[in-house]
């Protein structure tokens, strides 16, 4: 059940319902939990039992963590990371379409489950758990608080990663008259508006940068699809999370903002504070801050700064193209280290803009790997973008197209919104009316969210 | 302001723009050739234009080796090329045989035979519901700014180019790759049962319009010499010239096969596009002539 579906429409709409009903105020965590387990088994309900075990072992972890922190905090984090490592990168190892993969049974069919949806990021959010709750020294949470944290349907799948000191506290009654509602409208409207105006029609026209058929298109062409992936991996993934966090408004809860405008960053390191930001948080929290930082010297800023980036590579997949990602942009985090305050001390406009552009430029390039996760495809690709294209018959792009259809992606980076809240802030409910209207008029063709695979 | 006026006053501009675009469907909806962006949509677009306009006197059904034959490379005029790229001429078939009209000659590619029939294509251009009830705005803004740039081309107006191209000596792109993986595909898939029920199909179809009066021919569009002799070309041509042995069927396209190009051994490039295009229309006039 995805978020554009008409069924997700229904269920969201029956939920809310019966949220605020007087009757079931005390039920309401309870409510979202069923909900959420319904919304989860309806995709994949012979992975419901996965996720319990995953909540009741983690659950059972911090009980235990709560008492002694420094025996069971870390076989908490094992036992998660164990699940993630075995379902993600199982496929590293094995081949799930042989008859039999082992003798025992059990194990066989464990190894021949699918990846469950949204492991990689209810499995952060247990490990958030474990280790704010046991570093305040907190009460205990309730097991449906607990339940209700990890496995909230709007972040379920494909985050905000929330992390748990700022969710644990907004668990208490809701009312109706509290709900903010237009804000809610705004953030559905826009995800709503990113994911199936411009994600899903960029989409047709990214679909030619997959093997083989990249090889139809001619050079310019291809640097025209990057910068198009570009626009569209943040209006799918920017889209997925502004509805999620207007529906947590609904239901009375505040999830974090993922995206701040993230190409207009000038640096990479400015990027990782604008881009996936629920994600660079927790890896700065729970991975880089641990590892030593920058505390420890130069040297081993920079080889922390690559295994953060090498294993956020590998979270998002179990594959060279994802690991090559990871570690590209933690050289480029390395590289630009030692410039950024020389670089920061040159400040006019024109600078700002080509920092601007190279940011922008080595960002799209390595989107690549994230398309095509298989390796030898993306060299392929890159390759072609720097030669001459000799096709007799190479696929023709509209170019009026594309524009038109990025075009909310680059007006919402110039940063058009002071000027709703200020002088047209009376223009702002017809704005969005006309973003609903044409999201549907203009919907491009059903895609799943690209963060989903994660 | 109040979250109900905020709300009230959003769903009464969605109201607005949806109301317009309906009005707007009514009076230009037909009018404008949407661009594709994919070869489904492409496939979409040839077959509503079909519907929409005045049955022509031939129609050419296949495969995307079909589609490369474009409408203005034919002298021949009231042509329409109605191959679907990654589909079955099947498909096309059976829309066309489920019309009230038919034109006068159906040309069916004999090449692929060995996808199914998009029974949902089908189904949607039998019932004859083209035309949605909202056009979408932004792809009707770039329709007509693509029809006031690049309107349609006549044959009139790319005869000199074309007599020009064919003029000019073979393409010499290095296809090699290509074909070597065009043909460990053909080598790989069996087509055999596909093609036999396909054939069938065809056959009760063919039956079908040409007792309604239309007249219906087969031809083979030449590959790549390594790819005539994969598994999947050499049994798809068994079996359909085992289930049509009489010739007099078969529009025979008379070329210079070392003259032909093809990007992958399996397309053929621009230039011997036009070359095959011009044996298929002496192949036709000759077939038109012995009624």
């Amino acid at each position: 059940m995805t978020f554009t579906s008409w069924q997700f429409g229904v269920f969201a709409a029956t939920v809310f319902a019966a949220y605020y009903l007087p009757a079931l105020r005390s039920f309401q965590v309870q409510l979202l939990v069923f909900a959420s387990l319904f919304f989860y088994g309806y995709g994949q309900p012979d992975l419901l039992a996965l996720l319990a075990v995953a909540v009741f072992g983690t659950y059972l972890f911090l009980i235990l963590a709560l008492r002694n922190r420094q025996v069971w905090l870390p076989v908490g984090i094992a036992f998660n990371l164990a699940l993630l490592a075995f379902f993600k990168y199982k496929l590293l190892f094995i081949d799930p379409a042989s008859p039999s993969l082992v003798d025992f049974a059990p194990l066989d069919f464990l190894l021949k489950l699918p990846l469950p949806i949204g492991i990689s990021f209810f499995v952060f959010h247990n490990i958030s758990l474990l280790v704010d709750l046991t570093r305040q020294k907190a009460a205990p949470p309730t097991l449906a608080g607990v339940f209700l944290y990890i496995i909230f349907f709007p972040q379920l799948v494909s985050g905000p990663i929330t992390r748990a000191e700022m969710f644990m506290p907004q668990i208490k009654p809701k009312y109706f008259a509290d709900v903010p509602f237009v804000e809610a409208a705004k953030w559905i409207l826009t995800g709503f508006f990113f994911k199936l105006y411009v994600a899903n029609n960029l989409n047709e026209m990214t679909s030619y940068m997959s093997f083989p058929l990249y090889e139809t298109l001619q050079t310019q062409d291809r640097w025209l699809l990057v910068f198009l992936y570009s626009y569209q991996i943040y209006a799918d993934f920017f889209g997925y999370s502004a509805i999620a966090i207007g529906l947590g408004l609904l239901f009375g809860y505040r999830l974090p903002i993922n995206f701040n405008r993230p190409y207009i960053s000038i640096s990479f390191s400015e990027f990782w504070t604008r881009w996936h930001i629920s994600l660079s948080t927790w890896l700065r929290t729970y991975l880089y801050v641990p590892l030593g930082g920058n505390r420890h010297g130069l040297w081993r800023t920079y080889l922390n700064l690559m295994i953060v980036m090498g294993l956020g590579g590998l979270w998002h997949g179990a594959g060279v193209g994802y690991l090559m990602w990871g570690l590209l942009h933690g050289l480029l985090l390395v590289l630009e280290r030692p410039l950024l305050a020389r670089l920061a001390s040159i400040d006019f406009a024109m600078f700002r803009a080509a920092r601007m552009t190279v940011v922008f430029l080595c960002v799209s390039m390595l989107w690549i790997f994230f398309k095509l996760p298989n390796f030898h495809h993306a060299v392929g690709y890159l390759t072609g973008m720097f030669t001459p294209s000799t096709n007799p018959n190479p696929t023709k792009l509209f170019y009026s197209l594309a524009l038109l259809y990025s075009l909310p992606v680059m007006i919402q980076h110039l940063g058009f919104r002071p000027l709703f809240e200020g002088r047209l802030r009376r223009a702002e409910p017809y704005l969005y009316g006309s973003m609903a209207a044409l999201m549907y008029l203009e919907a491009g063709p059903e895609t799943s969210f690209i963060y989903f695979q994660f | 302001m109040s979250a109900i006026r905020w709300l009230i006053k959003c769903g009464a501009a969605a109201a607005i723009v949806l109301i317009a675009c309906g009005f707007a469907t009514v009076r230009f909806g037909s009018g404008l050739q949407m661009p594709a962006t994919t070869t489904r949509d492409g496939t979409l677009i040839t077959l509503s234009r079909y519907l929409r306009e005045p049955v022509p006197d031939i129609v050419l059904l296949g495969s995307s080796i079909t589609f490369r034959l474009k409408e203005e490379y034919f002298a021949t005029r009231g042509l329409r090329n109605l191959a679907l790229a990654g589909g079955s001429p099947v498909t096309g078939l059976e829309i066309v045989a489920n019309q009230p009209r038919l034109p006068q000659y159906i040309l069916i590619e004999a090449n692929v035979l060995a996808r199914p029939t998009d029974a949902t294509l089908v189904e949607r251009y039998s019932r004859g519901e083209t035309e949605p009830f909202f056009f979408r705005p932004v792809r009707a803004a770039v329709a007509a700014y693509e029809q006031r740039l690049h309107a349609p081309l006549t044959h009139e107006q790319v005869a000199f180019d074309l007599r020009r191209l064919v003029g000019q000596p073979p393409g010499d792109f290095d296809n090699r790759i290509y074909v070597d993986r065009a043909l460990q595909q053909f080598n790989a898939e069996d087509p055999a049962d596909a093609a036999r029920l396909n054939a069938k199909r065809i056959g009760e179809l063919i039956g079908q319009v040409e007792q309604r009066g239309a007249r219906v021919f087969l031809f083979e569009l030449p590959y790549a010499e390594p790819i005539e002799g994969s598994r999947f070309a050499a049994t798809t041509r068994e079996i359909i010239h085992a289930a049509f042995p009489d010739s007099k069927r078969w529009l025979s396209i008379e070329v210079d096969r070392s003259d032909l190009r093809w990007a992958d051994g399996v397309h053929l490039d621009e230039r011997s596009a036009v070359i095959v295009t011009q044996a298929m229309e002496r192949a036709l006039a000759s077939a038109r002539a012995t009624k």
